[in-house]
């Protein structure tokens, strides 16, 4: 009988990462990656994140495959015939870069070959079938004839975990709360790109588009992003919504395509590849199913993604990260039961995660809610801005810039900044500071309110 | 001896407004333009806006002369290294323009035709050297030896205006309330500015660019936007400092140029054409100086640009239309003195043009004291929220989701005025939101009132 | 913006690479789709893969050409399609995702 001290299924950020922080701490580690090789199931509207892996892996600029370094993002808001849009250029990450454009399939054998250099045993080609239980207690994984024992397994398997399944953590895939994507890589020549995203080689460009009410849904995003020498142009919209309206998302991404702003960007290209994936909401898994008896659940697995800002690659390493500190704390009690594996929260709640899940969470609710009030609230700043679409000097209505903005734009902040700040106000404006760490203590206090039942 | 109803002074947007407006009144004008043809004279970051035009020339789109519907405008804050960018695209407006980019040397021309068309006389080439002034009452222009005569006078000549200074009208030419522009007229061809600017043919880009803590200026600003086969690329400083500080405006325009934001749009581009411009704060005219016996002054002869946003054409044109209205209730009065005229104010308080002279006063006030801006840090604040990859970092405690974020780092610009605006009625409830704006509004208007008031006996 | 008409579905999927699993990772229970009124399927796959042949009044699909993002399995009303990983690293090898 094989018998390891951990299995971690899946080679994506989560489970590489969790891999290589095991291995680091010398205990053994299995890594099972279904793929041939790891990153070839993926698909991401993929922009690496840079904080946590610069630390993770300190050499990382020998050998990190990426395509061109993003100096510039964009978030717009998208209603067909008027589009507002914050961009940002940061050039000093020219020299620090804190984001790049990357390929899964490269990104993550790269990854994975890190988390086999530290030690981590990596199989492809292993789609885990089965767990085998013993009274209750995962006590290994099947794939397909074939066991293979260990104290933990880690599910880090994705949106369809079967660790998930089979070990009773995931019962419910609800199409509400979950995201079609569908993307295309389109070939374009380097110097074209550079033109048209107003960039220089090596430097790239990340669009994050939001549609209200464009098409047919009510709700979606687009996202367009500079490669070396191709375009990435993907389109997510809620499973639920394209079941209700009965819309194919393949044809929405065809209509956008013919969008002049969009249509701009990518006239004359090939396509290189087509793509489909699915996408969690964030807080999709409770707090209390995210571990088990010699069980835990990871990246897309566990729902460990930020359904706010769209990120999902660091949230996803993050969580791998803090599984592997649990898994050291059951190796040195030598105890991998859920009394001790429940530890993973408290890890979890060391970084921002948990905060990530619960604000995920409410914001998937609105969005199932059909509530696009922060659509409006963009317009409205960006309209302020550029305001000559209403200037009309010979109107009496027609308010200045600043007055125009403190009205349009002010009002979707009344709400909360009076129920924050209004205190401190009334005691004088240097209290702003504390106010904000009482805000943050509040929102904290709700938050264990939350999670208050799943810790008893 | 020649002696007509009314002469305008300057055939610019106010002017030729102003005599259209009177001919279509039937009152004789002569407008006079000291350019050989209107506009040669005239630099603008010209984006014309088609709000009142369209109003007054129904039939626009037989013949004005324009280069690119405008679609798309940006508002950028330019810190070196860091820039933040707001971004409009409106594609309602290809149907339905609401502003082009277009040439001021073809735009002045086309517009004071108009007012020919209409039945005002345009005579070029005359630059006014003198008032012809009885018992402090304007009675006519002086062209060197040549004498013309006019029941009133109509100075819309500009930031040096002739007409406002012998009237006594405009005593000072403050360096501190006036900008320099320097602009270049750069050739590129369609296509390529098409790319560049993600625009189709026809389409235009209008962008706003607020230098911030860059180069040795501590306020400035640029523009750049698009013409058929050209960009045109200028940049903004305030006079006052550029003395103080002993710096060539043309210098930081080549610095600027080679910025890599700036350096990717005009890449290979050639120069064209290379122009400057002197650029008045609103409110640098007090509204009681706005007339007199027998003389108005409206476009940038008063001031009446809008320094927040950086709008001079529709506001001088819109001025030029308000003194046409003052001066035809003066033809009924038969009365054209200071006291009749005075009824210019009224009539420009039934547009925003007081209001806006009173708002770029004040925005003008705080750059001159503060030597500085408030908006870049908020809209920096509301840039840095939406595109937080910038600050992400999940490993962290403190890092804060997107909503947070933007309430924390942008709810603080919006604190201190909004407490004092909406606290009552959000008190009382949300739904008093709209009643709260009518409040706001009033209040407003009560203050600027009390402002105005001082000019009113 | 241009009138030319964008590529088929069955045109893009010639883009992606796919090592065909001689066991099928979906199994479709067919006798319950007679019954389906909406039949979403029809329209969330992104690769179509799956067709109503309206002669046999029958589901046709082809889980050879699957992209696996699963996304048919989570809106079948029926519970009639039955999906999984599929093994042996086979299936889908996106080179660019």
């Amino acid at each position: 009988m094989e018998k390891t001290t951990c299995i971690v299924v899946g080679a994506g950020p989560a489970g590489s990462a969790c891999a290589l922080s095991l291995s680091r701490k010398g205990i053994d580690t299995i890594l099972l990656e279904r793929g041939r090789t790891p990153g070839e199931k993926n698909v991401s509207s993929f922009v690496l994140f840079m904080t946590e892996l610069k630390r993770l892996i300190p050499e990382w600029e020998e050998d990190l495959p990426v395509e061109r370094n993003v100096v510039r993002t964009d978030q717009a808001i998208f209603t067909g015939n008027d589009i507002k849009m914050i961009t940002s250029y940061n050039y000093d990450k020219i020299d620090d870069p804190i984001t790049f454009t990357a390929f899964r399939r490269r990104f993550d054998a790269w990854f994975a070959k890190k988390a086999k250099d530290a030690g981590a045993e990596l199989i492809t080609g292993m789609t885990v079938t089965d767990l085998i239980k013993d009274k209750g207690r995962v006590i290994g994984v099947r794939v397909g004839d074939e066991e293979l024992y260990a104290d933990v397994v880690v599910g880090a398997d994705g949106y369809y975990s079967s660790v998930g399944e089979k070990a009773g953590l995931i019962t419910e895939w609800d199409p509400a709360r979950c995201t079609l994507g569908v993307k295309e890589v389109l070939d374009l020549p380097p110097e074209v790109i550079n033109e048209r995203f107003q960039v220089s080689d090596g430097l790239g460009c990340e669009m994050g588009l939001w549609h209200y009410n464009y098409g047919k849904l009510s709700f979606g995003g687009t996202t367009l992003y500079t490669n070396t020498d191709s375009v990435s142009l993907g389109i997510f919209a809620r499973v639920g919504e394209l079941k209700e309206k009965n819309v194919k998302l393949h044809d929405e991404l065809d209509k956008l395509k013919q969008h002049p702003f969009i249509h701009n960007f990518i006239e004359g290209s090939t396509l290189r590849e087509y793509q489909a994936h699915i996408i969690s909401h964030g807080g999709r898994i409770k707090p209390e199913n995210l571990y088990g008896d010699g069980v835990l659940l990871c990246g897309e697995a566990g729902g460990l993604m930020d359904t706010a800002s769209g990120m999902g690659v660091p949230t996803c390493m993050t969580s791998g990260l803090m599984a592997a500190e649990t898994i050291d704390l059951a190796v040195k009690k030598n105890d991998f039961s859920a009394g001790t594996l429940k530890n993973y929260l408290k890890f979890l709640d060391t970084t921002s995660m948990l905060d990530m899940v619960h604000e995920s969470k409410r914001y998937s609710d609105s969005l199932v809610g059909n509530n696009a009030g922060r659509a409006n609230y963009m317009a409205d700043i960006a309209d302020s801005y550029n305001n000559y679409w209403n200037a009309d000097y010979m109107s009496k209505d027609y308010h200045p810039l600043f007055l125009n903005l403190y009205l349009k734009a002010g009002k979707f902040f009344v709400p909360s900044l009076i129920r924050w700040i209004v205190t401190p106000i009334v005691k004088g404006f240097s209290l702003y500071k504390k106010t904000v760490e009482k805000i943050k203590r509040k929102i904290r206090s709700r938050f264990y309110e939350w999670k208050k039942q799943y810790d008893s | 001896m020649d002696k007509t109803t009314c002469i305008v002074v300057g055939a610019g947007p106010a002017g030729s407004a102003c005599a259209l407006s009177l001919a279509r009144k039937g009152i004789d004008t002569v407008l006079l333009e000291r350019g050989r043809t209107p506009g040669e004279k005239k630099v603008s970051s010209f984006v014309l806006l088609m709000t009142e035009l369209r109003r007054l020339i129904p039939d626009w789109e037989k013949d004005l002369p324009v280069e690119r519907n405008i679609i798309r405008t940006d508002q950028a804050i330019f810190n070196g290294t860091d820039i933040k960018m707001i971004t409009s695209y409106n594609y309602d407006k290809l149907k339905n323009p609401v502003y082009f980019s277009a040439f001021r040397r073809k735009f002045d021309e086309w517009f004071a035709k108009k007012a020919k068309e209409a039945g005002a006389e345009l005579i070029t080439g005359m630059t006014v050297t003198d008032l012809i002034m009885d018992n402090g009452r304007v009675v006519g222009v002086k062209i060197d030896d040549e004498e013309l005569y006019a029941d009133i006078v109509v100075g819309a000549d500009g930031y040096h205006t002739k007409v406002g200074e012998k009237a006594g009208l405009v005593t000072e030419w403050d360096p501190a309330r006036a900008r320099l522009a320097v602009k270049e007229v750069l050739d590129l061809p369609p296509e390529v500015i098409n790319e560049r600017f993600q625009l189709s043919d026809g389409q235009g880009c209008d962008m706003g660019i607020i230098p911030y803590h860059f180069g040795e200026l501590s306020i400035r600003s640029s523009t750049l936007y698009t013409n058929k086969d050209s960009i045109s690329l200028a940049v903004f400083a305030h006079l006052g400092e550029l003395k103080e500080k002993n710096i060539k405006l043309h210098d930081e325009l080549e610095k600027f140029k080679e910025h890599p934001f700036i350096h990717k749009f005009i890449k290979g581009a050639t120069l064209r054409e290379y122009q400057a411009h002197i650029i008045p704060h609103g409110g640098r005219v007090n509204p009681e100086n706005l007339y007199g016996d027998g003389v108005l002054l409206c476009g940038e002869a008063g001031g009446t640009t809008d320094t927040a946003s950086g709008m001079g054409v529709p506001t001088c044109m819109t001025a030029g239309l308000m003194a046409a209205e003052t001066i035809a209730l003066a033809v009924k009065k038969k009365d054209f003195s200071a006291d009749t005229l005075k009824n210019y104010l009224k009539f420009l308080d039934s547009t925003s043009i007081l209001d806006m002279i009173y708002e770029s006063k004040k925005t003008s006030d705080y750059w001159v004291d503060k030597g500085k801006l408030e908006r870049p840090d908020c809209m920096a604040a509301i840039a840095d929220s939406y595109n937080q990859y910038w600050n992400a970092d999940y490993m962290s405690k403190d890092y804060h989701p997107l909503f947070l974020n933007l309430y924390l780092r942008v709810g603080k610009f919006f604190a201190p005025k909004l407490i004092r605006m909406i606290v009552t009625p959000i008190l009382k409830g949300y739904s008093f939101y709209e009643k709260t704006v009518e409040k706001i509004k009033r209040k407003i208007r009560r203050r600027f009132y009390e402002w105005k008031k001082q000019y009113d006996n | 913006m241009s009138g030319k008409n964008s590529m088929t579905v069955d045109e893009k999927m010639s883009t992606v690479k796919i090592k065909i699993d001689k066991e099928a990772h979906i199994t479709v229970n067919k006798e319950l789709c007679k019954n389906c009124t909406d039949r979403p399927c029809l329209i969330i796959c992104a690769a179509e893969n799956y067709k109503w042949d309206e002669k046999s009044d029958d589901l046709v699909f082809n889980y050879e050409g699957c992209l696996e993002c699963g996304a048919c399995r989570l809106i079948c009303p029926l519970n009639a399609i039955s999906w999984s990983y599929p093994k042996h690293g086979c299936g889908v090898k996106f080179r660019f995702g």
